[in-house]
């Protein structure tokens, strides 16, 4: 299978998705799905393929080279599998809205493009890709408009800063070296300053880092990732973002190569050390900020921002376990964060677009099998044993503490804990407490919403129980960056340190669960109590006056609140603010009266003779 | 062998003709500049070949140079005529629906007048013939800007004559100076005698020069009048007037900079020149709400971007440097078009009553996004390759100097992205007042933007279309020993 061939289908699917919306959105729903779902396959058909294809001779010069091997493919599948349940549940979502046909074209455009990035085999495509990928998004964040427009702009300028770094970069490289071919690069990598090593891992940085929103290029996520559509947040936040991530690991593992990334530093201060701190206070502050968040997806979307710091502390920390910890909580995060979406999306496509997480509640009665999936996509993210997330969690909290650090450790497993207050939340808020009367006649989500949601959840419990299957292919992408080995058996890996066997806690977790039952089977038959009466204690309480979940976690909020400021969003629009002074002011150079004009053209011939006439500089 | 005389003989002759034809009948004159541009189109693509192996002399009256008026085609002469041919042409096209109001045959023969008189000021080899197309360019596109006869046409029409006035006037000191201390006019002669002059009056021709010159070049602080004019002004001018008018203007500077005075030590100069004028053309379009006169701002940081890079003076930063020309040529020339019958269907220029356009004009709106993204420089457009090798030309040398104002640069473009951009989500994603019913564009309009924006796409992904020509053009410029031999032989 040509990589040509597959790109060319998943970017002319986009198009023609478009010009099929205007003969029947019908046929163009089912096209693109059809084209989603191809697309996947050919992803599938080229696990554990090498390959290297040159496709364009000399853009500028410089060649451009399609290659794929198991890093790309990992990112690969995970895009395009996202991609395509994304698209499947736009189908209901995304129903009766205007523009559908361009939506639909952007979201493959994107995915698209986002596979681009991943096969790319030299910088430059991977520029191209990652632009078009940008403003693309840019078009899918501002979709909503109203408060999107401000989100997608905020997006737009922060991207466009980090893509302008990468592109000096990459002409930087392009000067030193006379190629951008990762292999070529690398090469002269390896004999290059670790002062230049260490400029171009900055400026590479910064267009990553934007990307993945890592602390402090943090401020475009929250706004962005609410504020768009909800299939297109869950292809976001699971994978969009993680394209950071692919270009850290590009650029850490393969160009610059392991020896000298771990080596490389200022003095006593070493880079991947600064990455890693920078990692742990990504998952520390956005998790206490996403606690007091009110709204679902402002939550999961500052949750994100979280479980990112999860993933560059892993990668930056360097051990064959921490980095492979990293890459599974990428995988996983794509998998539980993008169902987490889903259940907001369809939760939001039921209620007419509420996501007021005051408003909500009691919808398990109503939505029984979103609850469910919400319940184990949850799991997953705390990190509950027998989800994925808990093994990727394992294998970073395991390195932090054999290595020694317990401050990172602290701060990972600190995180953790918000994480379950704000999980908790999101889940009591939207699914338990009382169902308001507005809501006693909605229906259940839709099939095409249900079916990716539940995919994904039993991703999430597969992965949990046998995570060989993952670590397998993550293993083999760490052996080529030059780590040893990691042992995996299909239920864990085996080390000195201690195994991990997920079989053993499955067996021990159904023990357990068969003797609570038995213990519980014998003892007093159960009362059923309403609901009225476990929360106001048998008083009568008027429906609808009351509402259990209105200021959640209100103490603790008292408490940390003046802590909690993101001074770094403030400095932003502080920073856009001047811009807009700036301009206005120099605006006013040009003051409309044609004398001052005429004084301009004057002066400047003046100065320009007396300063060579007195200095004679030219 | 045909000869690049007819370049500009034979609009100039139809031009004339313009008038008679309207007496005929006034939708025929129409179609006159459309038969010139097209005319002249053919022949400079059919021409480019040959000026690639060598440039073509032609010397009028017959005289041996330096006596005879001299036209050079070099490689940049006939890239720059044959983009203000293409440009004319699909101009011409656009006016054909554009233009149905006031005195529409005194617009054609003016409009063709200021193409004769672009196309002149890119092929001549003379001072003196370059002040004479200059005048003509200018002076055409004074009357044309005020074309709507409007209060605000009128005054920036004044506004823009005092100081094109002045500019000519410097210019033509310049010249008189010039020719007191060389007794010639020729400009290859001028410049192999250039060493031999006294530095100082040479210094003062220059600067009269470049400073007459750079008002129409839009340098900063020589292009007050430009916002005001290029947003006064009829949309289908304006595109001419920012897409053509002001390239031609600083391809006459860096002409007489380059190969006429040679003046290397004034290069760096000219880079933190540029520099100014990108940034403060992109912070004032940044801080603008008139579609328009964003747009006018947006042209200035352009040229500052195209001098900037020029200015470098290796052969892949000016490479680059025509390579902008030519987007932004493309790139801007369709923004105005678009945007002329957006603001003809709101009736206002501000930004805000553009909402909702793209329902209401979705093929206009569409070939806005284009226009926008490719100036922004975004792949797969044809901005992008050409803000690219600009990069990459000052990058490459590895200089601590450049590599800080490469950095400014792209803010800069991080602004231009920021303003243009605001423009797109308010023609899309904004909802505007009354939803009104679908009207676009009418057809041949719209097929003159879809000819911008095919070519901003195809050059886009291949820029080895048109990177010899611009190479070409890059050793033309930097290397003046070879002009110097060509002209004298």
């Amino acid at each position: 299978m040509s990589l040509g061939l597959l790109l060319i289908v998943a970017f002319g699917g986009s198009l023609l998705t478009y010009l099929l919306g205007k003969v029947s959105a019908r046929i163009r729903d089912a096209f693109a799905v059809l084209i989603s779902l191809a697309v996947v396959v050919m992803v599938a058909s080229l696990y554990g393929k090498a390959l290297r294809v040159p496709f364009y001779e000399g853009f500028l010069g410089m060649p451009l080279v399609l290659r794929v091997d198991g890093l790309s493919w990992l990112f690969a599948i995970v895009a395009s599998v996202l991609g395509c349940l994304s698209v499947v549940f736009s189908l209901g979502y995304m129903k009766g809205k205007e523009r559908t046909s361009f939506y639909y074209s952007m979201l493959l455009l994107v995915s698209a493009a986002m596979l681009g990035v991943v096969l790319s085999g030299d910088l430059l495509s991977l520029f191209i890709f990652w632009e078009i990928m940008s403003w693309s998004t840019f078009l899918l964040i501002s979709y909503n408009g109203g408060p999107a427009l401000a989100a997608g702009m905020k997006y737009f300028v922060m991207s466009f800063v980090g893509s302008l770094a990468m592109l000096a970069g990459v002409v930087t490289l392009h000067g030193s070296f006379g190629t951008l071919e990762f292999t070529g690069v690398a090469a002269g990598m390896s004999s290059a300053s670790p002062g230049y090593v260490l400029a171009i891992l900055v400026l590479f940085g910064v267009a990553f880092g934007t990307k993945n929103a890592i602390w402090p290029f943090h401020a475009w996520l929250p706004p962005a990732h609410s504020e768009a559509p909800s299939p297109f947040s869950a292809v976001l936040s699971g994978v969009l973002i993680k394209m950071g991530v692919y270009g850290f690991l590009l650029l850490m593992f393969v160009i610059v190569g392991l020896r000298t990334f771990l080596s490389l530093g200022v003095g006593r201060i070493e880079f991947h050390t600064v990455l890693s701190i920078i990692g742990a206070i990504t998952i520390l502050l956005p998790t206490f900020i996403a606690i007091f968040q009110n709204d679902a997806k402002r939550l999961l979307a500052w949750s994100t921002v979280a479980q990112a710091g999860y993933i560059i502390l892993g990668i930056s920390f360097g051990t064959s376990l921490s980095v492979a910890g990293g890459m599974f909580h990428f995988l996983n995060h794509a998998v539980f964060k993008a169902l987490l979406f889903m259940v907001v999306g369809a939760v939001e496509y039921r209620t007419n677009g509420v996501r007021d997480l005051d408003s909500l509640g009691g919808l398990i009665k109503r939505m029984p099998v979103t609850f469910i999936v919400a319940v184990i996509g949850v799991c997953g993210l705390i990190g509950v044993p027998l989800t994925n997330g808990f093994v990727s969690k394992w294998l970073i909290y395991k390195t932090l503490i054999l290595e020694r650090s317990p401050f990172l450790a602290f701060a990972a497993l600190f995180g953790t804990w918000g994480t379950i207050l704000y999980s908790y939340k999101f889940l009591h808020n939207i699914f338990l407490g009382q169902l308001p009367q507005r809501y006693e006649d909605m229906e259940r989500a839709p099939f095409t919403m249900l079916l990716p949601m539940t995919i994904l959840s039993v991703v999430v419990v597969l992965f949990g129980v046998l995570p060989g299957i993952p670590l397998a292919v993550i293993d083999t992408i760490g052996v080529s960056f030059g780590f040893e080995s990691l042992h995996v058996t299909p239920w864990g890996i085996a080390s000195d340190t201690g195994a991990l066997n997920t079989v053993n806690m499955l067996v021990a977790a159904l023990v357990g669960l068969v003797v609570v039952w038995c213990i519980f089977r014998s003892g007093a038959r159960s009362v059923s109590v309403g609901q009225a009466d476990s929360y106001a204690a048998g008083a009568a309480v008027p429906r609808d006056k009351y509402q259990y979940s209105v200021r959640f976690y209100a103490p603790l909020r008292r408490m940390m609140a003046p802590y909690l400021k993101d001074l770094v969003d403030s400095f932003y629009m502080r920073l856009a603010g001047w811009v807009r002074g700036l301009g206005d002011g120099l605006r006013r150079i040009y003051t409309g009266y044609v004398g001052d004009y005429v004084m301009y053209i004057l002066v400047f011939l003046a100065v320009l003779i007396f300063v060579q006439i007195a200095w004679s500089p030219w | 062998m045909v000869s690049p005389v007819l370049l500009l003989a034979v609009p100039l002759g139809l031009a004339l003709c313009v008038p008679l034809v309207g007496k005929v009948s006034r939708r025929a004159a129409g179609f006159v500049p459309v038969i010139a541009t097209l005319l002249n189109l053919v022949l400079s693509i059919r021409l480019l070949p040959t000026v690639l192996e060598e440039p073509i002399v032609a010397n009028l009256g017959g005289f041996p140079p330096p006596f005879a008026i001299t036209l050079f085609a070099g490689p940049v002469g006939m890239l720059l005529s044959a983009l203000i041919a293409l440009a004319g042409l699909v101009v011409s096209l656009y006016a054909l629906s554009y233009i149905k109001t006031g005195p529409t045959v005194r617009y054609h023969t003016l409009y063709m007048l200021l193409l004769v008189g672009a196309t002149g000021v890119v092929l001549t080899g003379d001072v003196f013939n370059l002040f004479v197309f200059f005048e003509i360019l200018c002076i055409s596109s004074y009357a044309l800007v005020a074309y709507v006869g409007d209060r605000a046409g009128i005054e920036a029409s004044v506004k823009y004559l005092i100081q094109g006035a002045l500019g000519s006037a410097l210019l033509l000191i310049g010249i008189g100076l010039l020719y007191g201390l060389f007794g010639t006019l020729n400009m290859a002669d001028i410049a192999a005698r250039m060493g031999s002059a006294d530095p100082v009056p040479v210094f003062v021709a220059m600067a009269l020069i470049v400073v007459g010159l750079g008002v129409e070049a839009a340098i900063f602080p020589l292009n007050a009048w430009l916002p005001d004019a290029h947003s006064s002004a009829p949309s289908s001018i304006s595109a001419i007037l920012s897409g053509i008018a002001i390239q031609v203007g600083l391809y006459a500077v860096v002409r007489m900079v380059f190969t006429v005075f040679g003046a290397s030590s004034m290069l760096l100069f000219f880079v933190f020149m540029g520099l100014l004028t990108l940034l403060i053309g992109e912070l004032c379009a940044f801080a603008q709400s008139n579609i328009k006169r964003m747009l006018a701002y947006s042209s200035i940081g352009q040229i500052g971007l195209i001098i900037f890079a020029v200015a470098i003076a290796t052969t892949d930063s000016v490479t680059g440097g025509l390579f902008q020309m030519v987007s932004h040529t493309l790139g801007k020339a369709l923004l105005f078009l678009a945007v002329g019958y957006m603001v003809y269907r709101s009736g206002s220029m501000e930004i805000s009553s553009l909402e909702g356009m793209g329902r209401r004009m979705p093929l206009t709106s569409f070939a806005f996004t284009i226009g926008a993204f490719s100036l922004v420089g975004l792949p797969p457009f044809v901005g992008f390759p050409s803000k690219l090798l600009i990069v990459r030309s000052a990058l490459v040398g590895q200089e601590v100097l450049l590599q800080v104002l490469i950095g400014l640069v792209l803010l800069a473009t991080v602004v231009e992205g920021a303003y243009f951009f605001r423009v797109i989500q308010a023609v899309y994603f904004k909802k505007g007042e009354g939803q009104e019913a679908r009207q676009d564009a009418p057809p041949m309009a719209l097929f003159s933007m879809f000819v911008f924006v095919v070519l901003i796409v195809v050059i886009g992904v291949y820029p080895n279309l048109i990177t010899d020509v611009l190479e070409s053009g890059a050793s033309e410029l930097l290397e003046r020993a070879n002009y110097i031999g060509s002209v004298l032989g």
